[in-house]
């Protein structure tokens, strides 16, 4: 104690050096930490506020997107063609799992049991590690989504979440598929009317913004929210007819099986008056419901492939390949069928005239070719009309008939016509599009101006008059054709023809557009008159397979090589097609079937006249009566199979008789107990039709007999011979055979069945390559 | 430097205890205000991890580490009133018996202590925990202090002005690198060599010893990947945010986001389990997302108030014991507030040191208003104007 006080006494005294240390030590942590401390805080919270409040922000705060009502799709009637519904997503919420210690092996399991998955998989979700989102299943529906919801609600389960999402049905399913396109599970559109409207039709979804804590979920007193509503998407109307898409379809899906068009197939119906869209098809299509799934045949040779990875990229082809809208996207060497628009310019200019005759010795010689082009008729026409030269399809006319147009008169009319446009650079290739309010339209290719009207070489543009060495979209063609036979306007094609907005209010509607005159009135009568005497000449129209008994049809007939596949592969492929149009004094329709690599194993020659133009007959078959085109004199050759059930056979057999038909008996009693085929069924007149007296109809099915070759009436009485019948779309008359049946040969069909057939003029003189 | 020392005879005499002149009132009125505004600030930061419970340690209570820092916080009061009412004889007196206690619960925490993160740092008495390196820190000024004044005019020999102390701290430092607890050995060694230089130390020593610390700490560098590493964040915490970067640049994002006004009182988004030791180590953090640049830097002026009032306080002691314990502890005080916000701002390397009387932490928030006690019976001494 005594120490320490005297050693106290002595420390009373700070020593100088003490004091001045102490200072310095006081200056360093009470100023200078101080001012070194607020210059960081500066820099952070003042300088770097900004950069360093978004990257909080980007992590804090949740953007959950309500679904927007996606608008509908209809044609022009008011069928509905694409339709959105109200689903549910169901998402795990790893995180919160974790945090609550929620059972997932229970969540798993109980999960997989509703949605129909595989619980391993879920269990995994459930455990992904500093996830708040995973999602589990997309686009459950109420019934599903409903059970999810009690499941969630049973075990208190806070990592389990649903949220709201809307769903695209199609309820034709593959109808007009290309057209309409599909949208992605994010419900973005991706092809067609659904990519190329998407904005109109996807409205934009409601949004809240709010900030979450680090596992995603709510903070504990929310307090930093927004919302913004959302706007339903606009309704859409199609100028498309579902009926008339339908026969479309019908008849196309027939012919590709029927000729086996291996690259597929695809047909354009306009209203050439306006440009309105009735029907685009295009073949392999899908269904736009599950639009990832392929063909059988597509998953067929995927199957067969070597490695997983070439499956997988055969599938991604077969894809690709199914959404291709053929009618739009392709381009192709139109053929015979771009004789109408040489012929169209050629009487525009004065160039030619009905009274003028052409000479064709089976080929002609063209400055600056060393072979002369050959007509495909090796013997030649001889000496023919115009009308004839249109007839016959005769390339060494339309050679000619182009050369007396001139090449610059020839680029004027195509630019005119939509295919190509002009440009300044005379050695530039050129291309044009319609301008169609569709996703994915392809260009024409053209030879450069200088190529093409080198006074040297004649050569492109005497190949050019007859359709070959350039190419152009089917659209193009059609749009074109319509110009030539409604009185010489250029249309412009659409398909949207309203936009109707959601309070019900039309926000657009389309009127059809003129781009140009491109002939006169009188030039389209004529090219219509010529053109009516291709299809309906039974002698020499080469067109007449297209022929509708009752309508008044003109049409062309095209089969164009690929020549630059061959060029490149040595292997000849052709795609074969019709333009046809009706009625052909005032058309209705516009009607492009083109069938892109058919195979002649079908035993039906491979030419636009015996392949497509059946088709187009058939489809105007169907289509121009529920136009409400009334058919002229010829009627119809279809009797109707009347009710004789119950009736003595004296009354029945009456009855048969004054529908056309004939009959047989079976049985012995005297009342018809039964009949073949079923009340009401179209079949042939004069088919011997069968009446059961007592008996009863045999259940086993027939095989069904071959009938290519034989004309309509061998073919029906060789079908009614087997309790099978048959009618047809095709025109009667003439050497007509059938080329396609609706069941193939050998297949089972049973007692009654109506078989469809195509009837074709396989006139030796109407074979080759036009 | 006029006062009366005459009044201050029988200083340690027990019975005048009692009647002891007041302690310093700017002293302890800014201790209270930044006591204050801490358990605030722990209420505030630590709820939703109270609340959501991701530890399991709460039960979900929100107000759970409130309310056990605010009994601390009271409790640390009573100990602060405590401390200020013992007479410096007192803490001299007890010094080495101090000391030599805490070396043995140092030694006790490998055997018996609380492991966590790898470390062994607390030694578990009853439901409390307690730090020794805490301890430790008061030990090296109370000792240091009486050895100066022992060895007053010799202390720029190395014998008597170096060997001793080192001595002391090489034992204290060990014992903490076995823990290990790299933050809390290099605070030992600073406020070592803040108490040697005020003990009159030629500076030549610093510089050796400075250059020393930099070999050292190149070598630890070389060879030692971890540190290295940490050394790499540092510089560029963005070049991994969700590893070992991610502490610090959601530190940076919470400090950055209060830009000048903050967001607030209880508005803070990112101590919603986004920052980690929000209610600890990284408090500042959150006082500057919702109190801004104004009320961070009203925060630090305070702890600058407290400071020079401290060392106010020391230049008036009468004797050198009492100056170099209240220098000494005012310094602890600055070095820790410094480094705490030089951490949780990236100033420097990523490493745990509380902020003191605003982190979570019974019995360090015990022991810190302690020390500020000692401050306060020191500034008994110092005769009235």
């Amino acid at each position: 104690m005594k120490q320490e006080n005297g050693d106290g006494a002595q420390a009373v005294r700070l020593s100088r050096q003490m004091l001045r240390r102490g200072a310095a030590l006081a200056a360093l942590f009470g100023i200078g930490m101080l001012a070194v401390l607020l210059a960081r805080l500066y820099r952070l919270q003042i300088s770097q506020h900004d950069f360093y409040e978004s990257l909080a922000l980007e992590q804090q705060l949740r953007e959950t997107k309500g679904a927007a009502a996606r608008g509908s799709i209809t044609d022009t009637n008011g069928n509905p063609l694409a339709v959105s519904a109200t689903v549910e997503n169901v998402y795990l919420s790893p995180m919160e799992i974790e945090a609550d210690g929620e059972d997932r092996e229970l969540i798993a399991r109980g999960l997989a049991e509703i949605l129909g998955t595989d619980p391993d998989d879920l269990y995994e979700k459930t455990g992904r590690k500093g996830s708040w989102y995973v999602t589990a299943a997309r686009k459950l529906e109420r019934e599903q989504a409903d059970r999810v919801r009690a499941f969630k609600a049973e075990h208190g389960l806070k990592g389990v979440r649903l949220e709201a999402d809307t769903k695209r049905y199609y309820p034709n399913s593959r109808l007009a598929c290309h057209l309409l396109g599909f949208v992605g599970t994010d419900n973005v559109g991706l092809e067609g009317i659904e990519a190329r409207y998407d904005e109109v039709l996807a409205g934009t979804a409601a949004r809240s913004l709010r900030a979450t804590n680090a596992y995603g979920s709510e903070l504990l007193f929310s307090r930093y929210e927004d919302y913004r509503a959302g706007e339903e998407g606009s309704d859409i109307v199609l100028t498309l007819d579902a009926t008339v898409q339908y026969y479309v379809e019908k008849h196309l899906r027939q012919a590709a099986l029927d000729y086996d068009a291996v690259n597929g197939a695809g047909a354009i119906a306009m209203d050439p008056k306006t440009g309105a869209i009735l029907a685009m098809a295009s073949l392999d299509d899908y269904d736009p419901n599950d639009f990832l799934s392929i063909g059988e045949r597509a998953r067929e040779q995927a199957d067969e492939a070597q490695s997983e990875e070439e499956r997988a990229q055969r599938i991604r082809e077969a894809q690709t390949r199914q959404w291709r809208n053929k009618a739009l996207s392709d381009t192709y060497e139109p053929g015979s069928t771009f004789k109408i628009i040489t012929l169209a310019m050629a009487l525009e200019e004065g160039k030619v005239s009905l009274t003028d005759s052409f000479y064709c010795g089976g080929s002609v010689s063209v400055t600056g070719r060393t072979n002369p082009i050959r007509c495909w008729k090796s013997g030649g026409h001889g000496s023919q009309s115009l009308t004839q030269a249109v007839q016959h399809s005769c390339n060494a006319a339309f050679v000619n008939i182009g050369l007396r147009v001139g090449a610059e008169r020839f680029y004027d009319y195509c630019e005119a016509f939509g295919f190509l446009k002009l440009s300044d650079d005379p050695d530039a290739s050129l291309s044009a599009r319609t301008g169609v309010d569709l996703a994915g339209e392809s260009g024409s290719i053209w030879w450069s101006r200088n190529t093409f009207c080198s006074k040297k070489n004649l050569s492109q543009l005497a190949a050019a008059s007859f359709g070959q060495t350039f190419t152009i979209t089917p659209l193009q063609l059609v749009c074109a054709v319509s110009a030539c036979v409604n009185g010489g306007y250029l249309m412009e094609p659409y398909v949207v023809r309203q936009i109707v907005a959601p309070d019900g209010t039309v926000a657009m509607n389309r009127e059809p557009h003129v781009v140009r005159q491109v002939i006169s009135e009188n030039t389209s009568r004529q090219v219509r008159a010529i053109l009516e005497q291709v299809v309906g000449d039974p002698k020499e129209g080469t067109g007449r397979n297209a022929a509708v008994t009752g309508y008044r049809i003109g049409g062309k007939t095209g089969t164009s090589e690929k020549v630059s596949l061959e060029a490149r592969t040595g292997q000849k492929e052709y795609i074969v097609s019709f333009i046809g149009f009706a009625p052909a004094d005032d058309p209705k329709i516009v009607l492009l079937v083109f069938l892109d690599t058919p195979s002649d194993k079908s035993g039906v020659y491979v030419s636009g006249g015996q392949m497509a133009a059946p088709v187009v007959g058939r489809m105007l078959a169907d289509i121009l009566p529920y136009l409400g085109v009334a058919p002229g004199s010829g009627g119809a050759v279809e009797a109707h199979m009347p009710a004789c059930a119950g009736l003595p056979l004296t009354d029945a057999a009456k009855r048969v008789r004054e529908a056309g038909l004939r009959f047989r008996t079976i049985g012995d009693g005297d009342t018809v107990t039964d009949q073949l085929p079923a009340a009401g069924s179209e079949i042939a007149e004069g088919t011997e039709i069968i009446l059961y007296l007592g008996a009863d109809i045999s259940p086993e099915s027939e095989c069904v007999p071959e009938l290519t070759g034989l004309s309509y009436e061998e073919a029906r009485d060789v079908l009614s011979y087997y309790g099978l019948y048959l009618n047809t779309r095709s025109a009667l008359g003439g050497e007509r055979t059938v080329s396609a049946q609706s069941l193939p040969a050998g297949a089972l069909a049973e007692h009654g069945t109506v078989l469809e057939v195509t009837l074709v003029d396989q006139d030796e003189t109407m074979l080759g390559k036009y | 430097m006029r006062y009366d020392g005459a009044r201050l005879t029988g200083l340690s005499d027990a019975k005048n205890v009692g009647r002891r002149p007041a302690f310093d009132g700017p002293f302890f009125t800014i201790s209270m205000l930044l006591l204050a505004a801490g358990v605030v600030m722990v209420l505030s930061a630590s709820y939703p991890r109270a609340w959501y419970d991701p530890a399991h340690v709460t039960g979900g209570n929100a107000v759970y580490y409130f309310v056990r820092q605010l009994v601390f916080a009271l409790l640390g009061v009573g100990a602060m009133l405590l401390a200020s009412r013992l007479p410096m004889a007192f803490y001299r007196r007890v010094a080495f018996p101090f000391l030599f206690g805490t070396v043995f619960l140092l030694m006790l925490v490998p055997l018996i202590g609380v492991k966590a993160n790898g470390s062994r740092r607390w030694l578990g008495i009853g439901g409390l925990t307690l730090q020794p390196s805490e301890l430790a820190k008061l030990a090296v000024i109370l000792s240091f202090a009486v050895l100066i004044c022992r060895f007053r005019g010799r202390m720029r020999s190395f014998r008597w002005g170096i060997l001793p102390f080192a001595g002391i701290l090489g034992v204290l430092v060990g014992l903490l690198v076995l823990e290990p607890h790299f933050s809390a050995s290099v605070i030992l060694l600073a406020i070592g060599a803040v108490m040697l230089f005020l003990g009159g130390v030629r500076l030549g020593w610093f510089a050796g010893a400075f250059g020393a610390a930099g070999a050292g700490l190149a070598v630890l560098l070389t060879f030692f990947p971890y540190a290295s590493s940490r050394v790499n964040t540092w510089r560029d915490p963005f070049s991994d945010t969700s590893d070992r970067g991610y502490q610090i640049v959601q530190s940076l994002y919470t400090i950055g986001s209060g830009g000048l006004s903050g967001l607030g009182l209880g508005g803070s988004r990112q101590k919603f389990l986004y920052l980690p030791e929000e209610h600890n180590d990284f408090i500042f953090s959150v006082v500057c997302e919702e109190l801004g640049f104004i009320g961070a830097a009203l925060i630090l002026c305070l702890f600058a108030l407290l400071i020079l009032r401290g060392f106010w306080i020391a230049f008036h002691c009468r004797g050198r014991f009492s100056f170099l314990v209240v220098a000494g502890i005012t310094s602890l005080l600055a070095i820790q507030v410094f480094l705490n916000v030089a951490v949780v701002t990236n100033l420097v390397p990523c490493t745990g040191i509380s902020l003191p009387l605003f982190s979570y932490g019974g019995t360090a928030l015990l022991i810190q208003l302690f020390e500020l006690g000692i401050v306060l019976s020191a500034s008994r001494d110092i005769p009235e104007h």
